[in-house]
């Protein structure tokens, strides 16, 4: 029975709705009139002509390129979709692809729960709370090329200090940055330790905004600090949580100087990730077609991946 | 008791999420299909626009751009302007600048920059200025064999105008500890490298880490070391052979011995510079300058002199850096008479002991600033007669060098050498295959 009350407690807590049922839901759409729909439209029009010429016109100018075989300053021949094709068969690609999906998932997942523990840890009351949070901030605020130098530091060969701690623990001379395994492992810590405070913020706001009386109300039920966490917290940071993953997704993706910086996507292409591989077959390999079809597979990619979340995101507020 | 989220769902639309998400996301292809920034003006403004590189620390950019700005051209030419261009993105640089008509017209850049843009018909030829150094008398004075890679049928390409070579130094403390005498050859370069092993030194030293392209030059230099190379001498590609097999084989040897750093695949310049700096290192290619980029000029490290493969090939890696022209000028006969007053005037940057690179004008290695610095003379005297370019073993610079020299192909070659798992044919297969899916025909 008091188990019984609990979740219904808790269900009513996580939709919103008080005691004495939902109330009348508010009309969300109010009716323009038809002057009003003109006038928005020409206040709109100069912000959406200019949305359209800075990323409209880089995208028909990466189209054209990554269906030519030609190079940065010379369009070259009209070959279809020969460069993706190419791309598609190519061995590099599928292991960039794999390496991206491994980064992605760690960055994001990894700096989610790690941002979620301390967004927790940091509600409660702990002294110093406000410069505990600022510091946390810090791998977040300094800039990459300062962190990455700084990782370099702690792990780039067998005398630097995490190298040298594993060595006189006995567990023998690790070489992070120069085996294939470690570095992908190596690279992927550097992303959640640069990545966490991002989520840590996002969580902590949407922490904020929980009423904690939903909390007495779920204890006044009998549920557990678990059932509370589980049922209530999580529930209603959903919505934030799913943007936070999906901003995470497209940060992850798209990162290049944290892989860059850390290892140049080596050892041996262990650490290489799409956006990495797109540049260096511009700008390396001076492949300029089929680095551009990279990079428009990456965007295909993360368009598709952005709108599963995003329903997800709608499904969670319908619930 | 009613719960309110901030997450308002009203402030939230779809499409305007949508919009969002797919603006992110389009990221990578705007990065990957964009130009870089360039801020000039075009090229007909009145004034050559010479861009140049940071060659050295900034005394070198503020002394050359003293020298391009106080230009006085004779009647009827136009004076230059001076600007530096970062290595970060440079092709990326000069790439967008010139398809938007706003690049120089006289530049320095990458080695094989000159023949990139020549292929896409945006440079300038140099034979009016050539001829111009035959009357001054520069022409003769160029170090043996510097101009001539350059040349093409349609003329030359580019002006050299400094050298960087890849020299093998050593540090003599250590090689005084270890009893052993500095290498002559593979052989006892492989006996010394075990001494060194055993004291907890590295024998060769290297990188191949984030930016660091020493790795990939060492590569190449052994194989020019054994007479092997990635070229014939008509310029067909011929990584297979016999020399660069055994060149690898040696490599790989060196690595499964320890003789090379298991960590240099990862190693970053500073990596490297630290293991020299740190009494690590005895033993390595570098580039010029060592003493000064590692922070020990207490005489330590010396310049070593070259070592004989097993069939007794001698040979070092240089690359040629140029000055060249672009069409897109104000003035062609501008940039001409900029180029010859330029070239005259390259001696202050060595008289300036600005320059950690070797000059292509034998008067300028005569200089008592050049001498006073014994590697100097070791490098210019044992080194430069043997150099090889990457275009080894043939002569001709071409675009496709570029590839070679900053391209994957090469770099993962490298890296799967210094891993060590692989074996000698095995990995220059892979070499090759990489090569030829990216070099133009």
């Amino acid at each position: 029975m008091a188990l019984t009350t609990a979740q219904t407690g808790l269900n009513r807590a996580r939709r919103g709705v008080a005691p004495g049922g939902p109330g009348k839901p508010a009309n969300r759409k109010s009716k323009l009139s038809s002057q009003t729909r003109k006038t928005f439209f020409w206040l709109l029009l100069p912000s959406i002509a200019l949305v359209i010429l800075i990323n409209g016109y880089p995208l028909v100018y990466a189209s054209i390129q990554a269906t030519h075989n030609g190079s940065l300053l010379d369009t070259g021949e009209f070959v279809g979709l020969d460069n993706f094709a190419t791309v598609l068969a190519s061995e590099a690609f599928w292991k960039a692809a794999r390496f991206t999906l491994v980064f992605t998932i760690v960055g994001v997942f990894g700096s989610w729960l790690l941002g979620l523990g301390l967004a927790l840890l940091l509600r409660t009351k702990i002294p110093a709370g406000g410069t505990f949070k600022v510091l946390l901030l810090l791998p977040w605020v300094v800039p990459i090329v300062v962190s990455s130098t700084a990782w370099n530091w702690l792990v780039g060969t067998p005398d630097s200090l995490i190298p040298s701690i594993f060595r006189n623990l006995g567990l023998g001379t690790p070489l992070f940055l120069a085996d294939p395994t470690l570095a992908a492992i190596t690279v992927c810590i550097f992303k959640v330790w640069v990545s966490f405070p991002f989520m840590m913020m996002m969580t902590s706001a949407a922490l904020a905004s929980v009423d904690t009386t939903v909390y007495e109300a779920a204890s006044m039920d009998g549920a557990t600090r678990w059932q509370q966490f589980s049922q209530i917290t999580l529930p209603l940071i959903a919505r934030s949580t799913y943007i936070s993953w999906i901003l995470m997704t497209i940060f992850c993706v798209n990162d290049f100087p944290t892989i860059y910086l850390l290892t140049g996507g080596g050892p041996v292409d262990a650490t290489t990730s799409l956006v990495v591989l797109a540049y260096r077959t511009v700008f390396q390999d001076f492949q300029t077609g089929p680095g551009v079809a990279i990079a428009f597979l990456m965007t295909i990619t993360l368009v598709v991946i952005s709108v599963i979340l995003y329903r997800q995101i709608r499904k969670s507020s319908v619930e | 008791m009613t719960i309110k989220s901030s997450v308002a769902s009203t402030a939230f639309s779809r499409r305007g999420f949508l919009g969002f998400a797919a603006a992110a996301a389009s990221a990578p292809l705007l990065a990957a299909c964009g130009g870089g920034s360039a801020s000039q003006s075009g090229g007909g403004s009145g004034v050559i626009k010479f861009w140049d590189m940071p060659w050295a620390t900034p005394a070198y950019n503020d002394a050359a751009k003293k020298i391009a700005e106080g230009y006085a051209p004779a009647s009827g030419n136009l004076k230059a302007s001076y600007q530096t261009i970062q290595w970060a993105n440079f092709y990326q640089t000069f790439s967008s600048a010139i398809a938007s008509k706003t690049g120089p017209a006289v530049s320095t850049g990458g080695g094989f920059q000159a023949f990139q843009f020549e292929q896409q018909g945006q440079i300038a030829y140099a034979d009016k200025v050539v001829d111009e150094l035959k009357k001054n008398g520069q022409f003769n004075d160029f170090l043996p064999g510097v101009l001539e890679p350059f040349k093409t049928d349609k003329g030359y390409v580019a002006v050299p105008w400094q050298l960087d070579i890849r020299p093998l130094w050593y540090r003599k403390s250590l090689f005084d500890q270890a009893g052993v005498a500095v290498p002559t050859d593979w052989a006892s370069l492989l006996e010394a490298g075990k001494k060194f092993k055993s004291m907890g030194a590295v024998g060769f030293a290297t990188g191949s880490g984030a930016g660091n392209n020493i790795g990939n030059h060492l590569m190449i230099m052994m194989m020019l070391n054994n007479g092997g190379g990635v070229f014939t001498p008509t310029g067909e590609l011929d990584v297979m052979n016999d020399r660069n097999v055994e060149a690898v084989e040696f490599l790989l040897e060196l690595v499964s011995n320890g003789i090379i750093d298991p960590a240099a695949v990862s190693y970053t310049s500073d990596n490297l510079n630290a293991q020299w700096k740190n009494k690590k290192a005895a033993y390595g290619m570098l580039t010029l300058g060592v003493p000064e980029r590692v922070g020990d000029t207490s005489g330590d490290l010396v310049v070593a002199s070259p070592i004989a493969g097993p069939h007794g090939d001698k040979a070092a890696l240089i690359f040629p850096n140029n000055i060249m022209m672009y069409t897109n000028t104000p003035s062609q006969a501008s940039s001409e008479a900029f180029l010859v007053a330029y070239m005259g005037q390259l001696k202050q940057l060595w008289q300036q002991k600005l320059m950690n690179a070797l000059p292509v004008f034998k008067s300028i290695t005569e200089l008592p600033e050049f001498t006073s610095d014994p590697n100097n003379v070791k490098i210019v005297k044992e080194y430069v007669p043997i150099a090889k370019t990457f275009a080894a073993q043939g002569t001709q610079l071409n675009a496709n060098l570029a590839v070679l020299d900053g391209g994957q192909a090469l770099n993962q070659f490298t890296q799967t050498i210094l891993t060590g798992k692989t074996d000698a044919k095995s990995a220059l297969q892979t070499f090759q295959s990489g090569l030829q899916s990216v070099l133009k025909k």
